[in-house]
């Protein structure tokens, strides 16, 4: 996408520049009138047009697979709520009952649904590396799935300004293998 | 100085044309140039100086009674020259704390204020009134007319934008300058989490200045429609005409609705009414919604006065008309209506489902269409003409590089998954700063290097301002190209300080530099601008051989603008006729006459351009300083929450309000003798016909724009609010609703006679008692609104309980609002046709309050229909 | 209801439609999921994709008998003044620009589902 977009400005301004420079030639008004549609309906309709339809093949199906459809293998995703504060993160596991601060435990290679809920301001929950952002809203909760495929140590940030400690509004995500993340989790639950 | 080869007899008005200290008034043309007599024409010396007794502007203090667009639109523009610099010390400041990791030069308590700052200052104080003043100062000149058709309200705009802005910023030298972002989002912004005036400030100052750019549309877009040269139909309008039309459209629907929200953040704070409170009712998403409806068509109430500068300077230095005029204007009305379908791409990360995501997505996507026919035509413009090279045509170019690259990271935001990543991080900082900066800052510069002249009537020096382009362009690449790297590393935005070792230390400081060398451009350009006054050599006539009117007048023109109207017959008056401002200075074009002392333009029809009626205009007056003084004491008392001052007033605004509506019509300051000469047309407001009906309808669209808003949120709370909630009892079924049913009838019954009345004395048929009938029509009025008022207090509403009542309180207030003002003004009507200055021979004003009365005809039903209606049929009660 | 082919209403016309239409379209979508589907992590039936669907297409001849009645009046022109025949030229074109803006935005109703 980058570089289609580069690839559009180079033209875009080399052409800017040879219009500017080239020696002027006389042309008459039908060629005139001739050159004038090429150029608006060529650069003005279908460079973009084109360009809009080659976004949509990319973004379509993207968008698709970051939906929280049911998953086809029938399985509800583990569900895990995370809830904003000024300025800390609190992560509840409903099926175990574990609470945890700035911290979130995952098991990799799977899907996660995170309920996103906000106790006073709006914040919002964002794994750069794992999934895209969603907000947390006071009054609502919100739903987005993510999934590590490798195990590791992710780092999570607020994205919504939400007051002065803002940018110290960090979360500490660990990914376990699923084995790990069971033991992980009988360690934290029992 | 003075020796330069003019052959030109136009009177030089030099200062005598310029308020006290304005237009950098050092260094001034050739001023008294000997004026040549041309054969059997009046005395072009003694025709400047008979019509700048009339049009002249006086010096010292009383030149804040100044109304003149030249003077005001000049103020205008070195005002937010002055916001530009203060904002931009702001962003110096950002650049500097963020430079490195862990700096701590502010604490994140001024660091938050200082970013809100930049961004308030720089989108309401600098980038939109430069804009709007630009527009003031140029139209009236390009359109062939001598001033804009509501010169009092030129300057109350002003006045409101000086004083709004010096309270807004007087705020950060107190220490308490708004700290949410310029965004304001609530609960951040609410008095639970910022207890302080910080968000007040915000709320009011913007306001305030929002009064300002919203009267400013208004009359621009009143202007282009019925004050053109006669002759220039629609299709033969200069194109910035067209950018500027729909700029001021947009403003008038797009900004209604942040005033709106505004007001109602306001109530919340300071009167507890819950709108965007979760816990009573309310919704934060729905603060989010009234300011991204308003906060997307910005972008392109910027952007679009801009690309009319570049669709003005390019045909002139391609030495062509510019290529497809026709689709230029589909373009650029496109972009008006289609910007605003865009305003939840802003908001793609709140949790709005994904089918209505994709809506904005389509159309976020579908406004680059328009976009690119611009380019494309002004690429097409400068091949098929014999491009010159001057100063301009390098920030043009500048521009061009710039916006495109921010165009294009535009499209890809459009996509939802890719905002999703990118969304609140630097990446969207950068992309901003494409759009806005080469969208709007590029091209202001280049139109401020080719209008230079019409200010000083001198030339710049070439050299310097290449210095000051490459400083700006290299240095502003510099900054915000490594920024889109820095938000795809995952920075996330508007954090104070970051760790180190997260890779995004070298590209910060690398963008702090280019933020340097920016600043260091932007004062090269500066200095190159003042020596200019000094040093530069005086310009010709018509230096860049353009081909708007503007050219016609003197360098620097005199208030007046033309001694005589042109008749205007292509799109390209100057090429067509080389020499036009010659002959209208000579006086041989239309409106020539001014013994009898009144300031004229010609009142022409919106479609055909042909001469409907002679527009006569106010002189200086006090009255709109005085009500913008006022009404800064409104907002300081209401900031120092001193209710009862801030009561007391705006009771003075509206008096003063009133008293400049009382000099009006055949009132002896409006015209003193309204005498037209043979075969001309009649004054305005002795026609049935005048600029005023397209201002009230104007007015009331924006006005509608922002009730539509309200009710806008009463339906997004009943039906999509997550914690919506409806109060035992009260309400509006029963007792209140009946009563607000016979308000809209009594109303209703009051309208027709209204109309009634204003249509008769228009015909010429009476009414026969007028001064009586005005009377009983403004008692009907107050009938309504008693009862109202009844309907108010029998809803027993409690409105800090619930976001539901508070909601109807405002309707009924709204209500109440304008059934007073109609009411007040109607009475005012029967005072005037007592006095004569309304009546058969002037029947011009009481069709202009007519339109207010169907107005709030529509907003009474519309309301009973939301507030009783609804709620039974949604299943509420 | 419907101005004259030459007047000027007609260059505003076509994209006010369109801005109804879309206000329409993004509060009846919303207002019918609030109904129609049982929770807010439902899809809600395809019924309701249908039937906004119906309402653009129909939506779009409305602009769309604009444009074309524009057009031939712009061919149909000579002699009138040119402002008439730039009025009819341009509206037809933003009546156009109405119907593919609201069949472009409306297309996400093919593939999406339509609460989620």
């Amino acid at each position: 996408m980058l570089t289609v977009g580069t690839i559009v400005l180079i033209g875009v301004v080399a052409l800017w520049l040879h219009a500017l420079r080239r020696p002027s030639a006389m042309v008459g008004p039908v060629e005139a009138k001739r050159i004038t549609l090429l150029w608006l309906v060529g650069g003005g309709l279908l460079l973009p047009g084109f360009a809009i339809i080659a976004l949509l093949a990319f973004g379509i199906p993207a968008g698709h697979r970051m939906l929280p459809l049911p998953p086809a293998s029938g399985e509800a995703p583990l569900r895990i709520e995370v809830i904003g504060h000024q300025w800390w993160w609190e992560v509840h596991y409903p099926d175990t009952g574990v609470v945890l601060a700035d911290e979130l435990h995952l098991p990799a290679g799977q899907p996660v649904d995170v309920v996103v809920r906000s106790a006073d301001v709006i914040h919002s929950f964002w794994i750069p590396r794992l999934a895209g952002k969603i907000d947390m809203v006071p009054g609502r909760s919100n739903l987005i799935r993510l999934q590590a495929d490798e195990a590791g140590e992710y780092r999570g940030q607020c994205a919504e300004y939400c007051g002065v400690s803002h940018a110290f509004m960090v979360l500490r995500v660990v990914a376990h293998e699923p084995a790990a993340y069971a033991a992980w989790q009988q360690e934290r639950g029992g | 100085m003075s020796g330069d080869a003019r052959d030109w007899p136009l009177p030089r008005g030099g200062r005598e044309g310029e308020g006290a200290g304005e237009g950098g008034g050092a260094g001034t043309g050739p001023a008294d140039k000997a004026p040549q007599s041309s054969g059997g024409d009046p005395d072009p010396a003694r025709l400047h100086e008979d019509f700048n007794a009339v049009w002249g502007n006086p010096r010292g203090w009383r030149a804040v009674t100044i109304v003149n667009h030249t003077a005001i639109g000049l103020r205008f523009m070195l005002t937010g020259l002055g916001f530009f610099l203060f904002g931009g010390l702001l962003a110096m400041l950002i650049r500097t704390q963020l430079a490195l990791p862990g700096h701590t030069i502010m604490t994140p308590e001024v660091y938050a204020q200082v970013f809100t700052m930049h961004g308030t200052v720089m989108m309401f104080l600098f980038a939109v009134p430069m804009m709007e003043g630009l527009a003031v100062y140029l139209l009236p000149k390009m359109l062939g007319a001598r001033d804009l058709v509501f010169p009092r309200l030129s300057a109350l705009g002003y006045w409101c934008y000086l004083f709004g802005g010096l309270i807004l910023c007087a705020s950060l030298f107190l220490g308490i300058a708004p700290d949410a972002g310029w965004f304001m989002y609530t609960p951040l912004a609410s008095a639970t989490y910022t207890p302080g005036p910080n968000s007040d400030f915000w709320l009011i100052g913007v306001t305030f200045v929002e009064i300002s750019a919203v009267s400013a549309g208004v009359e621009l877009a009143v202007s282009i429609l019925r004050a053109r040269a006669p002759g220039m139909a629609l299709d033969k309008m200069p194109l910035y005409a067209w950018y500027i039309l729909t700029m001021a459209m947009m403003i008038v629907i797009g900004f209604p609705p942040l005033i709106l929200g505004s007001i109602l953040l306001e109530l919340e704070r300071a009167a507890g009414m819950p709108f965007f409170d979760p816990t009573r009712g309310g919704d934060p998403i729905l603060w989010q919604h009234l300011f991204w409806l308003f906060g997307h068509p910005e972008v392109y109430i910027i952007f679009l006065p801009a690309a009319g500068i570049v669709s003005t300077l390019l045909p002139v230095f391609a030495r062509r008309p510019v290529v497809g005029y026709a689709w230029v204007v589909v373009a650029v009305l496109t972009t008006g209506f289609i910007s605003f379908g865009l305003w939840v791409h802003h908001m793609f990360a709140v949790g709005i489902p994904m089918l209505a995501q994709a809506f904005f997505s389509a159309a976020s996507m579908l406004v680059a269409i328009p976009t690119a026919i611009q380019v494309f035509s002004w690429i097409a413009t400068l091949w098929l003409g014999r491009p010159v090279f001057h100063l301009p045509m390098l920030w043009l170019t500048g521009f061009l590089v710039i916006f495109v690259a921010g165009g294009l990271t535009g499209v890809m935001l459009a996509l939802v998954p890719f905002d999703w990543q990118v969304h609140d991080t630097h990446f969207v900082v950068a992309h901003m700063h494409y759009v806005l900066v080469g969208g709007m800052f590029f091209p202001l510069i280049a139109g401020l290097y080719y209008w230079l002249p019409h200010f000083s009537g001198r030339m710049a020096s070439p050299a310097l301002g290449r210095w000051g382009f490459w400083l700006v362009f290299g240095g502003f690449n510099l900054n915000f190209l490594v920024m889109h790297w820095t938000g795809l590393l995952g920075m996330p935005r508007r954090v104070n300080t970051y760790e180190a070792g997260l890779g995004w230390d070298l590209p910060n400081l690398i963008s702090s530099i280019g933020g340097f060398v920016m600043a260091a451009g932007v004062v090269t350009v500066l200095a190159d601008i003042l020596l200019h006054f000094r040093f530069g050599r005086p310009a010709p006539d018509n230096p860049w051989q353009a081909d708007t009117l503007e050219w016609a007048t003197a360098l620097p023109p005199n208030p007046y603008n033309f001694i005589s109207l042109p008749r205007v017959e292509g799109r390209h008056p100057l090429w067509d006729q080389p020499g036009i401002g010659r002959e209208l200075a000579a006086g041989r074009g239309g409106l020539a006459v001014i013994d009898h002392g009144r300031r004229e333009t010609w009142g022409t029809d919106p479609a055909s351009g042909e001469v409907r009626e002679i527009i006569h205009l106010p002189g200086n007056t006090a009255l709109p300083f005085l009500a913008a003084l006022a009404l800064a004491v409104v907002c300081i008392a209401l900031l120092a929450k001193a209710y009862g001052v801030a009561l007391a007033a705006a009771v003075v605004v509206a008096g003063l309000l009133l008293r400049w509506s009382w000099e009006n019509g055949a009132h002896p300051a409006a015209a003193p003798d309204a005498r037209t000469a043979p075969g001309d047309p009649p004054l305005h407001s002795r026609t049935a016909d005048g600029p005023g009906l397209w201002g009230m309808a104007l007015t009331l669209l924006a006005d509608g724009a922002l009730y539509l808003a309200l009710l806008f949120g009463w339906f997004y709370l009943w039906t999509v609010g997550p914690t919506w909630e409806v109060p035992e009892g009260g309400g509006m079924a029963g007792r209140a609703g009946r009563l607000l049913l016979a308000a809209a009838v009594a109303h209703t019954l009051a309208q027709f006679a209204m109309q009634r009345c204003a249509r008769r004395m228009a015909q010429g048929r009476g009414p026969k008692h007028g001064a009586a009938a005005f009377a009983a029509v403004a008692a009907g009025g107050a009938l309504a609104l008693g009862l109202v008022y009844a309907a108010l207090r029998a809803a027993g509403l409690v409105v800090t309980a619930t976001a539901h009542d508070a909601v109807i309180a405002v309707v009924l207030g709204y209500s109440l609002v304008h059934l007073g003002m109609a009411t007040v003004v109607t009475l005012l009507q029967a005072l005037r046709v007592r006095r004569g200055y309304v009546g058969l021979e002037a029947p011009y004003e009481p069709l202009v309050v007519a339109r207010l009365w169907h107005y709030n005809g529509g907003v009474l039903w519309s309301s009973y229909a939301a507030l009783v209606l609804f709620p039974p049929a949604w299943g509420g009660i | 209801m419907k101005p004259p082919a030459f007047h000027p209403a007609q260059i505003p016309l076509g994209l006010t439609l369109w801005s109804l239409w879309f206000v329409a379209l993004y509060g009846g979508t919303a207002v019918a999921c609030e109904r129609l589907a049982a929770g807010p992590e439902e899809a809600g039936p395809a019924a309701i994709n249908l039937g906004f669907l119906l309402f653009t297409l129909a939506a779009a001849a409305v602009p769309g008998t604009y444009a074309w009645g524009c057009w031939r009046a712009a061919r149909l022109s000579a002699g009138r003044p040119s402002q008439e025949r730039f009025a009819a030229r341009v509206g037809a074109a933003l009546h156009l620009v109405a119907v593919i803006a609201m069949l472009f935005i409306g297309l996400p109703l093919l593939g999406l589902p339509p609460c989620l």
